[in-house]
């Protein structure tokens, strides 16, 4: 027990007054939140996850904003939307003319308000908006030139106007303010924040929740809750740590959450919801998708990819990680990982199918590739998903037989294969000016040899890593993590149950080629446990603190698949010493999980891991497809940054939802899961380490 | 006291608000916010140094043990008696412990963000000062330091919080008299098994009592050492310890046969420095530690009899051995071995002789019964029974299995005649943590406002303020 002195944090906030009512609801049966006033937000380091209220059955997030802003015409001041300051040139007495255009330009930012919003039920709008976005896309007039070169008629009775034209297409001198997890720019992240609450307009009384990023630091923290309560007004403020939403959603208390994001990895061990945050691996840079795309970059560049290329070759379904020890079609050598890097990773993937010939210039040859033009608003807003799958069933329809020669082997068999590459190409022949650019949307098929099966190898141009890749690099950091975590007894279950979530985790191939990873590098050999010597027994230990030996009673029967093989384990004797063998854990709302008692001890324990497994999200979400750790191919729907199905890579969104539920309806802040207005007044947004979970 | 007035500045010393504790140990430094319950950032005292691209890269925190980078070496500020030699280094390994997890980096200039382009001679003047924020510069600084620290080492301490960090308060306190704090203690006797050294503090009236303080290097390193020794004069074979960073992948093998992994190598002119091997070889032997390393819980020496006539190595060895996988799949059961490598912490003799080890053979007064004995010697024969009283054991290493058990029974056997109480913490945190936790709740604690060192008081008096405000 530790006995302190109670905690008297009271930050600077000596003129701020106290209202006098307490925080409890005077109606003890009344939550003090109702279910659809609440915000979710999830800051990621490429898309911002926010959906308001809480749907009856949890949903992937119904928003996502890029994780970006522009910056405005004033110092720092940010735009959602890359502004165009143009210049344009007219005769004074062509006042008819100008008033039919100026109109025309108005229109195009206000038609859209949330183009770079992607709204799940907003899809019929935006099949509707790319259709109706055709015919005026004729005569639509292009912008793109340079300032002053359409000036050409105006000599003596010009008027210039400037006017400002949103680029919603444009990435151009966006500001990403989350890099790695880490917020680099907080002027732009508090702008983006303001731009999220803004376009979801909540009404008056509702409360935030945000899912914090593991890298952020306690001060990093305060910061954000100081913003959200004077700038908000909120009445309740939560902030979620997101390995733990992790957790929650995956209806689990104890649990090793591996999030593969963009540029880095975050591990952390999490034992009877708390984080462990001893150990624990925080953005671990290179190890995110980025690292996969910069290899095949890497691999294929010289062959003309491009990087956009890669970045959809990895999204494709033909880009998998192969488990260690599988043989890459083709060539004698096996995969990669798990080998020499001095021995020459480039010795036996050089066996390369490279792109057929001319597949990657020259697209526009093929028939089925113009798919027509779309309306920019419409492809960023988002919800052409559907659209874009009904164009990709066609076309998987009308390729059925394409390629008799290879018929039906599994993609990890055929040493080549294609995949359908997208790009938006501004529209030719349309040089008139003013009014969105208009673009079209080109696909062509890109041949891709075994390159495809080595995104996860290491890179030959990084020279300050020595491991095999992503894969050790995370599996080292699982095991380290794991092992930093004080109570003993729970490292066997965190080892069985990993979590791996996040968008990198996608790539097929991933998960299993991780677990694949863990088991050659760190699974115990069964001779090493205790099965193989003397059965444990509490009596013949000469100990009068009453340790025994047995093994960490977490500990269940190896896995079907990744356990060496059990040779000199008598089974019954594993089935005797276990609990419960195959006892799925029950998923349900946190807290209705049976806790089991344990009795913490510092050591007497066996090693670990003897087996490791990764946790299914529960099944009862049916919209949480379980996509990114089956991978089955066909699951890849869309090529654009835009897919339709969000599957158990948003488990921490999932999880957020329903931390929402518990701490802002249902246990009515009895958990302290949440700040209210009253006590940030009190004590400040110091104070926020007491509810921050 | 009428709630809708602002407290008042003294009611609750404003400038509690957030202090940070920061223990700096040999093998890890601590650091968090006073007040919590543990330290949020726990970082390796050891730092990575490596070249990449003509330039030198320094690497901190868990990242040492994780990625393995060319050349890299592994270096520690801290000296093996725990008092810092290189203090760059330290300042720096200290610092990166609170700003990775607590107070961030520093925010960097808006003006050089890339987002502002303005004129060089526009920059205004007072914006470049702002600038150079120092990273503690609101938030008061609890340094722990072992009761051995000599002074100019304290000094040294309090001139970089003072003006490197720039904390407005500052105060150095003993980790053993914190220890003593953590458990509720104003008076103890404090056992701290650390990583390089282990500790006796004599503690009264949270006065530390300079005369009685021991210490000698029979820490977590020495058994570590030990442990190899036993590894070397193994049989059937010597045991190398091979980590995992130097394994691609290895396959089952029964106990006791050759291992079958593929092993990595490295280019002679990338592979890691043998200080790296030695630092992830420690990982293994700290898994050791805790999977199969027992104290002999007494009565009576390993070597001895027990009392009922069997010689205790007997009853060890009828005692299930425990067994143990190293990372290239070898793996054996450890019988009665597993007492031997830390037996010599209580007896000289028992230690196993390695010529190679760099620690010497322990001598006598090394071992922990003399150095309490020296401890108490120093200490007035008034307040001995109330130190016998009040045992406090803290320290990473005193997590060893059954190290508790035998201390008391040695305690006993020392001093039969006084009540003796040995109070250790059964949560591990809190018994890897004793002197932060201390210091967290000295930190929160409203009257520990006046002790603060303040900047002005620095400024007026120099360095040497500690020596008198810091007892």
């Amino acid at each position: 027990m530790v006995r302190r002195a109670p905690r008297r944090r009271k930050a600077k906030a000596k003129e701020r007054t106290r209202p006098p009512l307490p925080p409890k609801p005077r109606d003890p049966n009344m939550p003090p939140f109702k279910d659809e006033h609440i915000l979710l937000i999830a800051p990621g380091s490429q898309m911002t996850l926010a959906q308001l209220g809480l749907p009856e059955s949890f949903t992937p997030a119904r928003f996502r904003f890029p994780t970006r802003m522009f910056p405005a015409e004033k110092k720092g001041e940010f735009e959602p939307y890359k502004v165009r300051q143009r210049q344009r040139e007219f005769k004074v007495s062509d006042v008819t003319n100008a008033s039919t255009e100026a109109p025309k330009e108005a229109q195009a930012p206000t038609e859209t308000p949330k183009e770079d919003v992607e709204m799940k039920d907003s899809a019929e709008n935006g099949v509707a908006a790319a259709q109706g976005g055709e015919p005026t896309g004729d005569s639509a007039e292009k912008t793109d030139k340079p300032e002053g070169e359409n000036a050409t008629e105006g000599e003596e009775k010009t008027v210039q106007e400037f006017y400002y034209e949103e680029d919603v297409t444009s990435e151009e001198g966006a500001v990403y303010p989350i890099e790695n997890g880490r917020i680099v720019d907080w002027p732009c992240f508090f702008a983006l924040l303001t731009h999220i609450y803004n376009s979801l307009s909540p009404p008056f009384h509702t409360p935030i929740l945000l899912v914090a990023q593991p890298v952020w630091s306690a001060r990093d923290r305060e910061t954000i809750t100081q913003f959200i309560f004077e700038k908000f007004k909120v009445p309740g403020f939560s902030m979620m740590d997101a390995a733990l939403a992790a957790a929650y959603g995956f209806g689990v208390q104890t649990a090793t959450v591996v999030d593969v994001g963009k540029g880095k990895v975050d591990v952390t061990a999490i034992t009877d919801y708390a984080v462990n945050e001893h150990g624990r691996g925080i953005a671990l840079e290179g190890c995110g998708g980025d690292a996969m795309t910069d290899r095949l970059v890497e691999l294929l560049g010289s062959k003309g990819f491009s990087r956009e290329m890669c970045e959809q070759l990895k999204r494709s379904n033909i880009a998998e990680i192969l488990p260690p020890g599988t043989t890459v079609p083709g060539t004698a050598a096996t995969a990669r990982q798990g080998a020499d890097p001095a021995a020459g990773a480039e010795g036996d993937k050089a066996a390369p199918g490279g792109p057929g010939a001319g597949a990657q210039t020259g697209g526009e040859g093929n028939g089925e590739e113009e798919e027509g033009v779309l309306d920019v608003a419409a492809i960023v807003s988002g919800d052409t998903n559907e659209y874009l799958a009904n164009m990709e069933k066609e076309k998987g329809n009308k390729k059925g037989g394409v390629d008799p020669k290879q018929p039906r082997l599994p993609n990890s068999k055929k040493e080549k294969a294609s995949f359908q590459f997208e790009e938006f190409v501004p529209m030719e022949g349309e040089n008139t000016t003013g009014g969105p650019q208009r673009y079209t949307r080109h696909s062509r098929e890109i041949e891709v040899g075994v390159e495809r099966f080595l995104l996860a190898t290491p890179r030959q141009k990084v020279g300050d890593r020595l491991t095999n890749g992503i894969l050790e690099d995370i599996a080292t950091q699982i095991h380290h993590t794991i092992l930093a975590v004080p109570d003993a007894t729970k490292r066997s279950e965190l080892w069985d149950s990993l979590i791996i979530v996040g968008c990198g985790s996608r790539v097929r191939g991933f998960v299993q080629s991780l677990l694949g990873v863990i088991t050659q590098k760190f699974i115990l050999s069964p001779s090493a446990t205790i099965f193989t010597s003397e059965i444990p027994s509490a009596f013949t230990t000469p100990l009068p603190t009453g340790g025994t030996n047995t093994p960490a009673p977490m500990g269940q029967p190896p896995g079907p698949m990744y356990h060496p093989a059990a040779h000199g384990v008598n089974p019954l004797l594993v089935a005797a010493t276990h609990n419960n063998p195959g006892m799925p854990i029950a998923p349900g709302t946190p807290g209705m999980d049976p806790s089991i008692p344990t009795h913490h001890r510092s050591t007497g324990h066996s090693q670990t891991p003897t087996s490791v497994k990764t946790l299914r999200l529960p099944e009862y979400f049916p919209d949480f497809k379980d996509q990114g750790n089956t991978n089955a191919p066909g699951t890849t729907t869309g090529h654009t940054a835009a897919t339709s199905g969000h599957g158990s890579e948003e488990g921490a969104f999932l999880g957020a939802q329903m931390g929402a539920k518990v701490f802002f309806v249902l246990d009515q802040g009895v958990t302290k899961g949440y700040m209210s207005r009253v006590e940030y007044n009190e004590s400040g947004p110091s104070a926020i380490h007491e509810y921050s979970l | 006291m009428n709630p809708s007035n602002p407290p008042q500045t003294a009611e609750y010393g404003g400038d509690e608000v957030s202090a940070i504790v920061l223990d700096p140990g040999y093998s890890t430094t601590r650091a968090g916010f006073a007040g919590e319950d543990a330290p949020k950032s726990l970082i390796p005292s050891y730092y990575g140094k490596y070249n990449a691209d003509g330039q030198e890269k320094l690497v901190f925190g868990d990242d040492v043990f994780v990625t393995p980078r060319p050349g890299l070496s592994i270096h520690n500020p801290i000296g093996k008696d725990g008092i810092v030699e290189d203090w760059d280094m330290a300042e720096k390994v200290w610092e990166y412990s609170f700003t990775s997890r607590l107070t961030g980096a520093k925010p960097g200039n808006p003006f050089h963000n890339g987002l502002n382009d303005i004129p060089s001679e526009e920059l205004p003047t007072e914006m470049e000062v702002e600038s150079e924020e120092k990273p503690l510069a609101d938030s008061p600084l609890l340094m722990t330091e072992p009761g051995w620290n000599p002074a100019k080492a304290r000094e040294k301490t309090i001139e970089i919080a003072m003006e490197k960090w720039g904390t407005p308060a500052f105060y150095l306190a003993r980790n053993g008299v914190l220890a003593a704090f953590a458990s509720g203690k104003a008076s103890a006797l404090v056992i701290d098994i650390g990583a390089s050294n282990i500790s006796i503090t004599p503690v009264h009236d949270g006065m530390i009592l300079k005369r009685g303080v021991q210490h000698s290097p029979l820490g977590g390193d020495y058994i570590s050492s030990q442990i190899r020794a036993l590894f070397k004069k193994n049989s059937p074979q010597p045991i190398t310890i091979t980590p995992h960073y130097l394994i691609s992948s290895k396959t089952a093998v029964e106990a006791g046969q050759e291992p079958q992994a593929k092993y990595k190598t490295f280019p002679a002119d990338k592979a890691p420095d043998a200080s790296y091997r030695a630092l992830l070889e420690e990982r293994t032997l700290s898994e050791f530690k805790e999977c199969v390393v027992q104290v002999w819980p007494g009565p009576n020496k390993l070597s001895a009899a027990g009392p009922n006539g069997v010689p205790n190595e007997e009853s060890a060895r009828s005692s299930p051995g425990r067994p143990f996988e190293f990372p290239d799949g070898y793996n054996q059961m450890f019988g009665v071995d597993r007492f031997r490598v830390v037996e010599s912490l209580f007896d000289a003799k028992a230690a196993i002789p390695d010529p190679e080890s760099i620690f010497p053979a322990p001598t006598p007064a090394q071992t922990l019964p003399e150095l309490i004995k020296a401890s108490l010697g120093g200490v007035d024969v008034d307040i001995r029974p109330h130190l016998l009283g009040n045992v406090v054991v803290t320290g990473a290493s005193s997590l060893l299995y059954g190290f508790t058990d035998r201390l008391s029974q040695e305690l006993m056997a020392q001093f039969p005649g006084p009540r003796v109480r040995v109070s250790a913490p059964g949560n591990t945190a809190e018994r890897r943590f004793g002197s932060w936790i201390g210091g967290s709740i000295l930190a929160s604690l409203g009257t520990f406002h006046q002790m603060w060192i303040s900047k002005k008081e620095y400024d007026e008096h120099g360095a040497n303020i500690v020596e008198k405000r810091c007892k």
